[in-house]
């Protein structure tokens, strides 16, 4: 690789940096459909599971992850995100997330112990974030 | 001559057929429209595109700036708007408030077809559009999706005895300058609609005035100046922004019936469903007796 394209790189680097905090800024989940009483935004938490299925419907988008919950118990986990056009203007795509994806999860978990939760963010094997991981 | 009696009577005929049913009809709005009083297309502002909430604003609370604890997000337990309320109303929304708290004050819209209503929809997430034209200014907002007309063609607000309380109101508008300027009446309140999620509601007597205008090239401001002699003490000022979005972007369907795996139940909880449609909730309330109690 010579100087030119490393700065190139150097420079698209940061601009997927700014992006990618963009993206993770807008992503705060917003909820239009529903109350979030349901949820626990002071205890966020991080799923290790394989994605089973997207959902890339309204009002909601879904994520169905296999994960372990607190307990170790293997369990199907719900995970609601936005609606498809809010999604859609922060880079999401129908294919953002495919069946057999391993993602490390992170969410706002219902208040009562229920496999689901509130998306956050998600960080894929390739090391690429959607959301946010903090 | 003969034939001029003959059109004469005629004609007398036809304004006597049509007299009885143009008496039972009031004039149409459309009589007030005088077109040369429109302002020219050309002088109408550019808010053209996709427009947001402005990033950095807490979801959903109908004002931000007076959100107790500062920067809570609404629908959150122990969150709420510190609005100049009547001491009857404070007590009224302390009771919602609790709801809240306990998730078990569900907010409207997630029985999916039910507006936002106003002036909440003009404090909303997703995709707003701005349709200018001169004689009516279209809110277009992908959540829901809602649409709000605010005319400014000359036309009053429809009669007292002709108007009835709605989601969206009744909307009168003029242009000073660049800024649209409109009156909104004849909104549902307490009951029927919410002003944000942490319980905040209206009488149903409130009039909002609403300026609209450019506050740089791509944000848009709304200042809502609420008035309720039944629930307020005083006008309350609300202002939001909208960031206009990336040149080409778009808006889509929003379609609340499509994959709602958060039904109410009967006691106001909301759930959460599986792919399969079952509930995943761990607590969930016994149903009231006598059946459904739609909060």
């Amino acid at each position: 690789m010579n100087k030119k394209s490393l700065a190139c790189s150097g420079l698209a680097l940061a601009a997927l940096a700014a992006l990618a905090a963009l993206v993770a800024f807008a992503a705060v989940p917003a909820l239009a459909h529903h109350s979030f009483a349901m949820f626990d935004r002071d205890k966020p938490m991080t799923l290790e599971g394989v994605v089973k299925q997207f959902q890339w419907t309204n009002p909601h988008s879904w994520i169905q992850v296999n994960a372990p919950g607190p307990d170790g118990v293997m369990r199907e986990w719900s995970i609601e995100g936005n609606s498809t056009g809010t999604l859609y203007r922060q880079g999401w795509k129908p294919t953002s997330f495919k069946a057999g994806d391993k993602v490390s999860m992170r969410i706002f978990p219902m208040k009562d112990g229920s496999a689901g939760g509130s998306f956050v963010g998600a960080k894929f094997a390739d090391g690429h974030v959607l959301g946010r991981m903090d | 001559m003969i034939r001029f009696s003959f059109l004469a009577a005629a004609a007398l005929a036809a304004a006597a057929l049509h007299a009885p049913a143009q008496a039972a009809q009031p004039a149409g709005p459309a009589a007030a429209v005088d077109p040369s009083k429109l302002k020219a297309f050309a002088t109408l502002p550019d808010w053209s595109g996709v427009w947001t909430l402005a990033p950095g604003v807490p979801g959903g609370s109908f004002d931000p700036s007076l959100t107790v604890p500062k920067g809570g997000q609404s629908g959150l337990a122990g969150v709420r708007v510190d609005a100049p309320l009547t001491p009857e109303w404070a007590a009224k929304y302390a009771a919602n408030r609790a709801k809240v708290d306990a998730d078990r004050f569900p907010d409207p819209v997630s029985f999916c077809g039910t507006p936002s209503g106003f002036p909440r929809v003009l404090t909303i997430p997703d995709g707003y559009e701005f349709v200018v034209r001169p004689e009516q200014t279209w809110i277009l907002t992908e959540n829901g999706p809602n649409v709000i007309r605010v005319y400014t063609d000359g036309r009053g607000h429809l009669p007292p005895d002709e108007i009835w309380a709605t989601f969206s109101g009744d909307s009168i508008g003029h242009w000073e300058g660049e800024t649209l300027v409109f009156e909104t009446i004849a909104m549902v309140g307490d009951g029927s609609t919410i002003l944000d999620r942490t319980g905040l509601t209206l009488s149903g007597k409130q009039k909002v005035t609403t300026r609209l205008r450019k506050t740089a090239p791509d944000m848009l401001e709304s200042q809502m100046t609420i008035e309720d002699p039944v629930a307020l003490t005083r006008p309350w000022t609300v202002t939001r922004l909208y960031k206009r979005q990336p040149v080409g972007s778009r808006v889509f369907d929003y379609v609340c019936t499509e994959n709602n795996r958060n039904p109410i139940t009967a006691t106001g909880q909301t759930l959460t469903l599986d792919t399969s449609g079952n509930q995943i909730d761990r607590k969930v309330d016994p149903a009231p007796e006598g059946g459904k109690a739609a909060p």
